[in-house]
């Protein structure tokens, strides 16, 4: 069997997709939504007051409430933790308090804040952590709560259990016979293990060839296009993270001119003939920046730029010469530009080992930089130790991800605490200023317009390289599980484990992971990973929305009804 | 035997904490602690990493390597380990759970290993140039050529995916310690998820061993000893039993003894194609996230079981060969 890695960042953050699960859904529902709310007025300074009614019978595992403490503990955790990874929308909030009762959450905001609905899609239990204000130490070896239909009975670095929480209350019922949903760890072994039968469901991501490895008559494949799309990264530095591995001081990509002149080097049509079509024949070029096609996507820009003449030109007058091996050289020195893809990936390494030759020819000194999946989701890429990167980011249908990963704020650097996911460095007044509007803007149609003036910029300043929309895909055993294909497009992936039906009567589903996830923390940089997320915080953490497989936010069981929200 | 034996292991205490000492040394120069705990945590505060830093004794300068390494070694005894750099995980569970899994499979494998290939060995140099030696050279040469990844494909596509195929069911699992889900001890499913790896580990060893217990007893049943005994009328099976297997044991149970010792370091290959939870993969993920607390405990472990089993074969040398004890 070939080996195979996922490897996927979720886009908008990941705590963005820890705790904001359901920080899906068109961004029309959102706009609407609060606009329809503006008849009230928010309470006394706030910009912004939502207010959450927690459904009456809304327990956690042990049967005790979940009330407006765990909103607070979750707000501090978020934003007090050392090392949480993203605040982005909490850093409005200027207050969770209770309302009329300590079932109602009354949430005030300095400034609106459009994407709401990703707030508090992941709850942490204020009596399952010592202190709220730092959970960096909780979470080491289990996830001690629940308040989902399923509850952890064990973890460990071979297998995590789930067994039924018996005090849910909600309507999401795990089906009839079903006593355990496992989740292994099988990075190497998959498709044999799906092959043999000793997992019931894989979700691995796609590559040419794959399914005639996953050919066999008790297995069926699950092909969808959702929110998961490829590209090419490029990293700006910023300062005290521009050196490179040699000590250079400044990332080559930090000039305007050379990354330019490197995105019209690459051939993208003839890259994508290469890579792309294999895998899906009627696949085109993906065109829209760090976006799926959709109503946020601006049109005329990105997609094939070769242009070799030009970006000869653009490399002279960034004062770059060829030296005598052909490569780019500045003061006699052809600087490397570092890519790092996750070792094991197929399709990256092919597209390398495609590229890297032809770059060369070009003039850039590019290198390969890889290393495994953990080391380059949770290291390099935070750490923005890179030039180049090539991954999938998983993201959700509403734009919001975009500020924490896009804005100049949000770089993360010591100056600002280490806060954000711009791990490229880029900074963009033009697009900073349009991405934090669209935070605060309601009107659907403003929005957009701020989100496609931001994405332009990026065009501009060819920052990326948008490849492909990725497909989704999945693959179970016909024989052994049934009623898998519901959510399969979802963002939050395999989230509706709860209705699986388990056919071979042995009362548990047995999902083969392609990525483990090294620590449990839903704050702190464990949560960097799609993994973690759909193996762990996707199966415990209650929130207030959930996403849907169709791009809709959707409020949970958690709450009575829709929130409140009122806007000065 | 017993003063020789003591003499040895007198001196497995110094070579442990000097050993431990240089690999202390090593992988601080190497892995840079601190350094990988700001990668891994990368948004740590400056408190955080004082307190990773008097946690782990990680001083700069000569005197704060010693002062350092005996910080460590003190913890280290009195089992006040420092918790993992990713996730902040107690690090013995995990590191006890991957030892006693690398022990079984490597143990089991080796054990295996040494009996079936010492015995086809045996068989070949009683009968060489025959055609029972002829296979056992060809089948030796096949087992050292095929690495183990071919192996573990070809039983795991054989004996799981088309025996699922064929009769509805793997006859044995493809990866892990015991089918998913499972929780708590059963031996009959632990022996069938080690078979296969076992298998894939004891194909090179039969063919390792093979080749040196024919070598080794060729050599012992040409000496000129051997013809005396037989000389003297002593019959076939005593020469054989007595005198040649005894020598030709000599340096095959050192290579068995080191080969022992060095299974808790974990077979990296086989532990990860069969998604195996043992040493070889702790190593990997504990080097890949430079994560020293969780390496020391790795590297004193495989220290100790390389040095005590040295010990052993010095020990086993010894009373094979009676002159060695008197030199």
């Amino acid at each position: 069997m070939r080996k195979i890695r996922k490897s996927t960042r979720l886009a908008g953050g990941l705590l963005g997709s820890v705790l904001l699960l359901a920080a899906c859904g068109g961004g029309s529902d959102s706009a609407s939504d609060t606009t329809a709310a503006d008849g009230g007025g928010a309470s006394g300074d706030a910009a912004m007051t939502i207010t959450y009614d927690i459904a009456d019978e809304a327990v956690w595992e042990d049967g005790s409430p979940i009330t407006v403490a765990d909103f607070q503990c979750t707000l501090d955790a978020i934003m007090k933790t050392t090392g949480s990874i993203s605040t982005s929308g909490y850093d409005k909030i200027t207050s969770v308090e209770a309302g009329d009762s300590d079932k109602q959450v009354v949430v005030k905001f300095s400034e609106l804040y459009a994407p709401y609905k990703g707030l508090f899609g992941g709850l942490i239990k204020k009596a399952a952590v010592a202190n709220c204000a730092d959970i960096s130490g909780d979470f080491g070896t289990s996830f001690n709560y629940s308040g989902t239909e399923w509850k952890m009975e064990s973890w460990s670095a071979d297998q995590v259990v789930y067994v039924p929480n018996d005090k849910y209350w909600g309507p999401r019922k795990v089906a009839d016979g079903l006593k355990k949903l496992v989740m292994v760890p099988r990075p190497e072994t998959e498709i044999t293990d799906l092959k043999a039968g000793s997992v019931d469901f894989i979700y691995p991501q796609f590559y040419a060839g794959i399914t005639d490895e996953l050919a066999d008559p008790n297995v069926k494949t699950v092909l969808n296009y959702g929110g998961d799309y490829e590209a090419l990264y490029m990293n700006l530095g910023v300062d005290g993270k521009n050196t490179t591995a040699e000590g250079e001081k400044t990332r080559v990509f930090a000039d305007a001119k050379v990354r330019e002149a490197f995105y019209k080097s690459i051939d993208l049509e003839a890259l994508f003939k290469q890579i792309y079509i294999p895998i899906a024949a009627d696949a085109t070029l993906l065109t829209c920046g760090p976006m799926i096609p959709g109503q946020y996507c601006p049109e005329g820009i990105f997609g094939n730029k070769y242009d070799q003449k030009a970006a000869d030109g653009l490399m002279k007058d960034a004062g770059y010469e060829k030296n005598a091996e052909g490569l780019w050289a500045k003061d006699g020195v052809a600087p490397k530009i570092e890519w790092v893809i996750n070792t094991g990936n197929v399709r990256r390494e092919s597209t390398q080992a495609y590229l890297i030759p032809l770059l060369k020819k070009a003039g850039f000194n590019v290198v390969a930089y890889n290393c495994d999946a953990e080391c380059y989701f949770q290291k390099r890429l935070p750490g923005m130790d890179y030039d180049l990167a090539m991954y999938i980011s998983t993201a959700p249908p509403d734009p919001a991800y975009l500020v924490p990963s896009f804005t100049s704020d949000n770089i993360p650097t010591e100056a600002n605490n280490q806060k954000g996911q711009n791990f490229q460095g880029w900074a963009n007044e033009t697009a900073t200023k349009a991405l934090h509007d669209s935070d605060k803007e309601v009107d659907d149609a403003k929005r957009t317009e701020l989100i496609k003036t931001a994405i332009v910029e990026m065009d501009k300043d060819h920052i990326l390289i948008p490849l492909f929309q990725f497909p989704k895909s999945g693959a179970y055993r016909t024989d052994r599980v049934d009623n898998v294909e519901g959510e399969l497009n979802n963002y939050a992936a395999f989230n509706d484990t709860y209705q699986w039906k388990d056919l071979d009567g042995d009362g548990q589903i047995v999902i083969g992971a392609e990525q483990w996830p090294g620590c449990l923390n839903p704050v702190t940089e464990c949560a960097n990973s799609s993994w973690y997320v759909w193996t762990v915080a996707n199966v415990l953490m209650p929130g207030a929305y959930r996403t849907t497989n169709d791009g809709k936010y959707v409020v949970t069981e958690l709450l009575k009804s829709e929130p409140k929200v009122e806007t000065k | 035997m017993l003063r020789y034996a003591l003499r040895r292991a007198v001196w497995l205490l110094p070579t442990l904490i000097l050993v431990t000492f240089l690999v202390y040394v090593a992988l601080r120069l190497g892995t840079d602690p601190l350094a990988s705990y700001r990668r891994t945590n990368i948004r740590v505060s400056k408190k955080k990493v004082d307190e990773y830093i008097a946690a782990n004794g990680l001083y700069s300068g000569a005197f704060g390597y010693v002062r350092g390494y005996f910080q460590w070694l003190w913890g280290f005894i009195t089992l006040d380990w420092p918790r993992s750099i990713k996730g902040s995980r107690e690090v013995w569970p995990h590191l006890k759970d991957a030892l006693a899994n690398s022990i079984r499979l490597g143990l089991v494998a080796s054990m295996v290993g040494i009996l079936v290939g010492n015995a086809f060995g045996v068989l070949a140099a009683l009968r060489p140039g025959r055609l029972r030696d002829t296979l056992v050279n060809s089948g030796a040469l096949v087992g050292l050529a095929v690495p183990p990844f071919v192996s573990a494909l070809l039983l795991q596509l054989l004996f799981a995916v088309y025996w699922q195929k064929w009769f509805g069911y793997a006859l044995f699992p493809v990866s892990g310690v015991y089918p998913p889900g499972h929780q708590g001890f059963d031996l009959f499913l632990m022996i069938k998820h080690m078979a296969l790896p076992v298998v894939v580990v004891a194909i090179q060893s039969i063919a390792v061993y093979s080749r040196y217990m024919r070598a080794s007893l060729l050599d012992v049943l040409n000496s000129e000893y051997m013809r005396t005994a037989r000389s003297k009328g002593i019959s076939e099976r005593r020469v054989l039993v007595h005198h040649a297997l005894r020598n030709a044991l000599i340096p095959v149970t050192t290579l068995a003894f080191l080969d022992v010792g060095a299974v808790v370091g974990g077979l990296i290959i086989t532990e990860g194609l069969f998604e195996y939870p043992g040493m070889g993969r702790f190593f990997l993920v504990a080097y890949g996230n430079g994560d020293f607390p969780e390496l020391m405990p790795w590297m004193v472990v495989i220290i100790g079981s390389v040095v005590t089993f040295n010990l052993l074969a010095d020990i086993a040398y010894a009373k094979l060969d009676p002159r060695i004890r008197l030199g």
